[in-house]
């Protein structure tokens, strides 16, 4: 059949044999599960066996973008990446935006399916029909900035779009990235080392095709509509302004920082060094992924200090969390500096400052000595950070052992393993639940991919109270009005959601809402950002998708295609050994208390309770966690 | 009235907004390789370059879908000369 919006077709690679093979796309696939991380959810459940090895020939990396990438829609550019995941062994996938997900688009194919084990270095080179696997060469070894360049440099193309992974990922580091590009990535979940397992280095895509419409003026409609509801969010500017940044000042107020390891939420002259305020003098620019009007990222330039001449696009609170307040490193340029350093090895920045700061805190506590590392690592110390990081990207000395992540880390280190703060093998990221509860922090345990941040957020977060009216069940809604109004959800689950009279959002409904909602973001290939996630929602989506691809998709069928996909990632999980007592947040959080005054550590019994809820509003038994038939009749899986 | 495209590239973030829109009025598909407007990206930089093709017919849709400002529609007002 013809397609429109969707490329129509699927590439799939075998590196153990060098076969390339061009599937049509099934319909009902597009309809069911949309595109992206629907796609790979229902590819990788079906495929992949209980006891395949992560980093063993028979696990499968998939690439899918959405049905809107390629086009103008805001922020439509993103693509999801999936496998097994080394880091957890269970469903390891992670998004991402910049350029290579309209270009593969252009190129011909909605997903690139990627099998099996070549036995020497290679790299896969797609331009529109012309699929090569080619051998790597000189591009083994170096690091992803390298390589870009002299894959562009090889190729004659000079805006070649290139996934690559670095000395971190070629090591099959267990928290390595894909880069997708000088400066963004597929990070979580080690499926850089996936790729390094099946000895790719590279894929390199260009393609010169275009996208059809099925009902332009419908579709056209549809964007002014898109666009303006975007550009009408309060967030908008401030966005545009200072991207992440602006989550830098709140998490201190709320001392929720992870600071030193989260030993304290407000770190030591935080104000003063690493906030948004202190964003000016690094960058005065926005950078973008394709379509999107928001340029979240900073192009910075230090101008002065030890790390003077560095530019790149970064200050994206991600490492200024990471390695600002894990590593407790007192400066923006530095900062800047370590997550240049983490692109060029191909490196999640999340899991690779949480190394450094488990074994900062080793070092603080006397379980790992000078002698142990072959230099000090007190808090805050970049030269020392440096070094680790080299040590864990080339597998030397105690960076062999930190490789694994912090829970693995933590088994060769008697005492250490309170310091391991990670949910279900991924280390934790941003916000400390005992500074900060509300549906963000909560998601660690529920969040499909383990202890994360990035698909489990209310869509109306809000950053002026941290109250909890009933204690771990609601947090506050503190937007205007219209925000509320405007929101775009199924008008039964809003009113489960939140209470108009109390102002109070009900945390377990929400998750659930959050999920599908996020998963739905994930499947269509747009962007979470604050603008846009409270503002579109499945009725704008229902009218974006069938105007683009003539598919007549409801409201309804895009929050169905969503729950589909968080249900089918949760059997993926079960499937692959998930128990029920994985969902719950790591030993630190109820046993310490933080330093912070009037912060207590978490209460399990009302966790659990609260978690029992959530399962409840899924569907799934309230004790296990696991989906009830009915609900997977209702969703047909 | 005249209309007379205005260029900032010191202000394009790279978004390619422009040569989709572009692509979509006048070739009837996303399609940037096609459209008339060229956006160069050099990523290691943070620099971007707009180029408009000699086959550019003045429509001005690039302009007014860029986000950014880098390019502007403007009217010319005749009687300046
Ligand atoms: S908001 Fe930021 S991350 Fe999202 S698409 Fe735009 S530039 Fe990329
Ligand atoms: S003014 Fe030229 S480049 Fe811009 S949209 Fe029209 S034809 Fe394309
Ligand atoms: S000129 Fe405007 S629309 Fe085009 S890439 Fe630059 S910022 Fe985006």
């Amino acid at each position: 059949m013809t397609f429109y919006g969707y490329a129509g077709s699927i590439l799939d690679i075998d590196l153990t044999s060098g076969t390339v093979r061009k599937k049509d796309l099934p319909e009902e696939m597009a309809r069911r599960y949309l595109g992206g991380l629907g796609f790979n959810a229902n590819i990788l459940y079906r495929e992949l066996n209980p006891g395949t090895d992560p980093l063993g020939p028979d696990n499968i990396l998939v690439f899918s973008t959405g049905p809107l990438v390629g086009t103008s829609v805001p922020t439509a550019c993103r693509t999801e990446a999936s496998a097994l995941s080394p880091a957890t062994g269970l469903f390891g996938t992670a998004n991402s935006g910049n350029y290579w997900g309209g270009e593969l688009k252009c190129a011909g194919y909605d997903a690139l399916i990627i099998r099996g084990r070549s036995e020497k270095p290679v790299f896969i080179r797609i331009c529109d029909g012309s699929v090569e696997i080619l051998p790597a060469g000189r591009l083994w070894g170096k690091d992803a900035w390298d390589a870009i360049k002299a894959v562009r440099k090889d190729q004659g193309d000079s805006e070649m779009q290139v996934a690559v992974i670095g000395q971190a990922g070629e090591n099959m580091v267990r928290f390595a990235s894909i880069e997708n590009g000088p400066f963004d990535a597929w990070a979580r979940t080690g499926l850089g080392a996936v790729m390094g397992s099946k000895n790719l280095k590279a894929v390199a895509v260009r393609g010169t095709g275009g996208i059809k419409v099925a009902r332009p003026k419908d579709f056209s409609a549809a964007l002014d509509d898109t666009r303006r509801a975007i550009n009408s969010s309060p967030f908008y500017e401030a966005f545009k302004r200072f991207g992440t940044m602006l989550a830098s000042i709140p998490y201190y107020e709320f001392g929720s920082l992870p600071g030193r390891n989260y030993q304290t939420g407000r770190p030591e002259n935080w104000m003063e060094t690493r906030t948004r305020k202190q964003l000016p003098g690094l960058s005065n620019r926005g950078v973008s992924c394709q379509a999107c009007p928001i340029a979240c990222a900073h192009w910075v330039r230090v101008k002065d200090g030890p790390y003077a001449g560095l530019e790149l696009k970064d200050m994206e609170v991600t490492p200024v969390i990471g390695f600002g307040a894990g590593c407790d490193i007192g400066s923006l340029p530095a900062i800047a500096a370590l997550s240049g350093a983490c692109q060029r090895y191909g490196m999640d920045m999340v899991s690779a400052s949480a190394c450094v700061a488990f074994t900062m805190e080793m070092y603080q506590k006397g379980i790992i000595s000078r002698d142990d590392l072959g230099f000090d690592l007190p808090w805050g110390d970049e030269e020392g950070t440096f070094k680790l990081l080299d040590m864990i990207a080339n597998r030397r000395g105690i960076g062999n052992i930190l490789a694994g992540g912090t829970r693995l880390a933590s088994a060769s280190f008697p005492g250490s393993e309170v310091f391991s703060v990670h949910v279900k093998g991924l280390e934790c990221f941003l916000a400390d639940p005992r500074g900060r509860w509300s549906t963000w922090t909560f998601g660690y345990i529920t969040n499909i991919r383990g202890g994360d941040h990035l698909r489990t957020r209310n869509p109306v977060e809000n950053l002026k109270y941290n109250d909890n009216p009933v204690p771990y069940r609601t947090e506050k809604f503190g937007l205007p009005d219209r925000v509320y109004e405007s929101l775009d959800m199924p008008p039964e689950l809003k009113k489960a959601a939140f209470d108009p009279d109390s102002r109070d959002v009900n945390i377990p409904v929400m998750s659930k809402w959050s999920e599908d909602l996020i998963s739905i973001y994930n499947s269509l290939g747009m962007c979470i950002r604050p603008p846009v996630l409270h503002t579109v929602g499945p009725a704008l989506f229902s009218r974006l998708t069938t105007g683009l691809t003539g598919l007549d998709i409801s409201p309804e069928d895009i929050a169905l295609a969503g729950e589909r996909t968080w249900n089918t990632v949760k059997l993926f999980n079960l499937k692959h050994g998930e128990k029920p007592e994985q969902s719950d947040f790591p030993p630190r959080f109820y046993r310490d208390r933080p330093a912070d005054p009037g912060k207590e550590p978490l209460d399990p019994g009302a966790v659990k309770a609260v978690l029992g809820e959530y399962y409840r509003a899924r569907g799934w038994d309230p004790e296990t966690g696991v989906p009830t038939p009915e609900k997977l009749a209702e969703l047909g899986i | 009235m005249a209309k007379e495209i205005l260029i900032k590239p010191s202000l394009c973030t790279g978004c390619s907004t422009c040569s989709l829109a572009c692509s979509m009025q006048n070739r009837g598909e996303f399609c940037p390789s096609r459209a008339h407007i060229r956006i160069t990206k050099m990523d290691f930089e943070g620099r971007f370059e707009i180029i408009f093709s000699s086959s550019c017919r003045g429509c001005g849709i690039c302009a007014k879908s860029c986000p950014s400002g880098a390019i502007k529609l403007i009217e010319l007002p005749e009687a300046a000369g």
